[in-house]
């Protein structure tokens, strides 16, 4: 059976055999996805994730059990983006949301070089297009609960704990993200049918 | 239109936390009461599901379907237990040191004191000297070596130079290879996706720009330098291009032998960063 998280950060700390080898698999792709939540960059999110897991097993013996891990972890990988956010902001460049909100619709040519998989993939990306718009329509609180629920499949409680919050708080960010990424969807047209219903819950 | 009745509006406010099986029991039982009786919030529930489904991640992390999680796992590991070793080298007063080689370096110590405090004292002191506070480091360096966190650094520059190569390859053949027609004008291609990744990989390369200088490669410098000029045309490119100017592009990497070139670096600059 499968160590929980506190079970497996206690074999991290304690160099348990095997113990950071099994925690850095469980938990890159997470702390992958929280990196870019924040980074909004896919090598960023990468390089902050391995810079993330170095800091956490250099420090792993002033983890406390008292907190959850992901707690811990989490705000390691927060304050690393974060700095990383202002070296950033020292080397200024074009935000890429600005440059995508710029740019235009596309759609596929008409003739018989561009296929049905050509068409596909341009309205994948389309699709990707709208779901990076919505995501990034969000704030960073909602991003981060949206994120660990509907992709990380937590539960509610598991959120509240992993971000030292109230139940209550956690329920009403994913209430306000899942409706707002809805509604984004729903208005881009991208789903087929689905729009006609509407949702009658313009807030 | 009906108008919609207080039960229709209490439920539509829960859809999205139903979709998450967020709700209590009886608010649940509750919705899916109504549900099947009302029709416009089945509707309504069908395109909230239909929506927050299509949120997949590989339309929210697009690019996450190429890491390999094996081998970045692999790499962590070994850069993590690199650093923990490096920070946890015995120092000479730790009792596992041989007692002699402990006296040696205890003497050692302050011979190097005293000329140390000697040279101090005669050294004219420059204007501001100790009075500016180091810039705030990160956890890591607080116990690190500067050393250790100098080879970090660089093997950490040199995986990034290998990943900015493979993305400006990658960027460079969808760019020749898959181009979209512009929607409101007749046969130009339409290249806004891939300006904006130009723009973020120029902008990656800028961030470990100065870790690369180390790498003292001439060949590697005038391939990126070639690099940056491309993706600087790219980025400099309307939203929407005449086939002619992909086909320059095209002509123009196939001269250089741009792409045959990047793979070449890759495999050199990932090996030397595995082996940092």
């Amino acid at each position: 059976m499968e160590p929980d998280d506190v079970t497996l950060m206690e074999g991290v700390r304690a160099d348990r055999e095997g113990a950071f080898e099994e925690f850095v698999e469980r938990y890159q792709r997470r702390l992958y996805r929280l990196a870019h939540v924040y980074l909004r960059n896919h090598e960023d999110a990468l390089d902050a994730v391995q810079e993330t897991m170095i800091k956490i097993y250099v420090a792993r013996r002033r983890y406390r059990p008292e907190s959850h891990p992901f707690t811990w972890v989490s705000r390691i990988l927060a304050n690393h983006c974060i700095d990383r956010i202002r070296r950033r902001r020292s080397h200024p460049a074009e935000s890429l949301e600005a440059v995508r909100e710029e740019s235009p619709g596309r759609e596929p040519a008409p003739s018989g070089r561009w296929t049905d998989e050509a068409q596909r993939t341009q309205e994948g990306r389309e699709l990707r297009r709208q779901v990076e718009q919505a995501m990034a329509g969000l704030p960073e609180n909602q991003r981060e609960v949206f994120v660990l629920r509907h992709f990380e499949e937590m539960s509610l409680a598991e959120i509240a704990a992993a971000r030292g919050c109230a139940l209550g708080t956690v329920k009403s960010s994913l209430h306000r993200a899942a409706a707002a990424v809805r509604d984004h969807l729903l208005r881009s047209g991208l789903l087929p049918g689905a729009a006609e219903g509407g949702t009658g819950s313009e807030e | 239109m009906r108008e919609m009745g207080r039960e229709c509006l209490w439920v539509r406010e829960r859809l999205p936390l139903h979709h998450y099986a967020a709700l209590e029991a009886d608010e649940r039982r509750r919705i899916e009461t109504h549900l099947t009786a009302c029709a416009p919030c089945a509707e309504t529930w069908r395109a909230t599901r239909a929506a927050l489904q299509a949120v997949d991640a590989g339309s929210a992390f697009p690019r996450e379907a190429e890491i390999d999680w094996e081998r970045l796992a692999r790499e962590t590991v070994a850069r993590a237990r690199a650093v923990a070793a490096d920070a946890s080298v015995a120092p000479w007063w730790s009792p596992s040191f041989p007692l002699l080689a402990r006296l040696a370096a205890l003497v050692l110590a302050f011979v190097i004191l005293g000329v140390g405090t000697v040279l101090v004292r005669r050294a004219p002191t420059p204007e501001g000297r100790g009075g500016a506070p180091h810039a705030r480091g990160t956890e890591a360096e607080a116990v690190v070596s500067p050393r250790s966190m100098r080879r970090i650094r660089e093997g950490l520059a040199r995986q990034g130079a290998a990943r900015y190569l493979l993305d400006s390859r990658a960027l460079l053949i969808d760019l020749v290879q898959s181009p979209a027609r512009c929607r409101r004008s007749g046969p130009e291609i339409d290249i806004s996706l891939e300006k904006a990744r130009s723009r973020d990989l120029l902008r990656r390369k800028n961030l470990y720009e100065r870790d690369l200088q180390g790498l003292e490669d001439q060949r590697l410098a005038t391939l990126l330098r070639q690099l940056e000029s491309l993706l600087l045309q790219v980025s400099s490119f309307n939203d929407c291009v005449a086939v002619r100017q992909i086909r320059d592009l095209r002509e123009e990497i196939e001269h250089r032998r741009i792409l045959m070139r990047i793979d070449l670096y890759t495999g050199t600059l990932r090996g030397e960063g595995a082996s940092a």
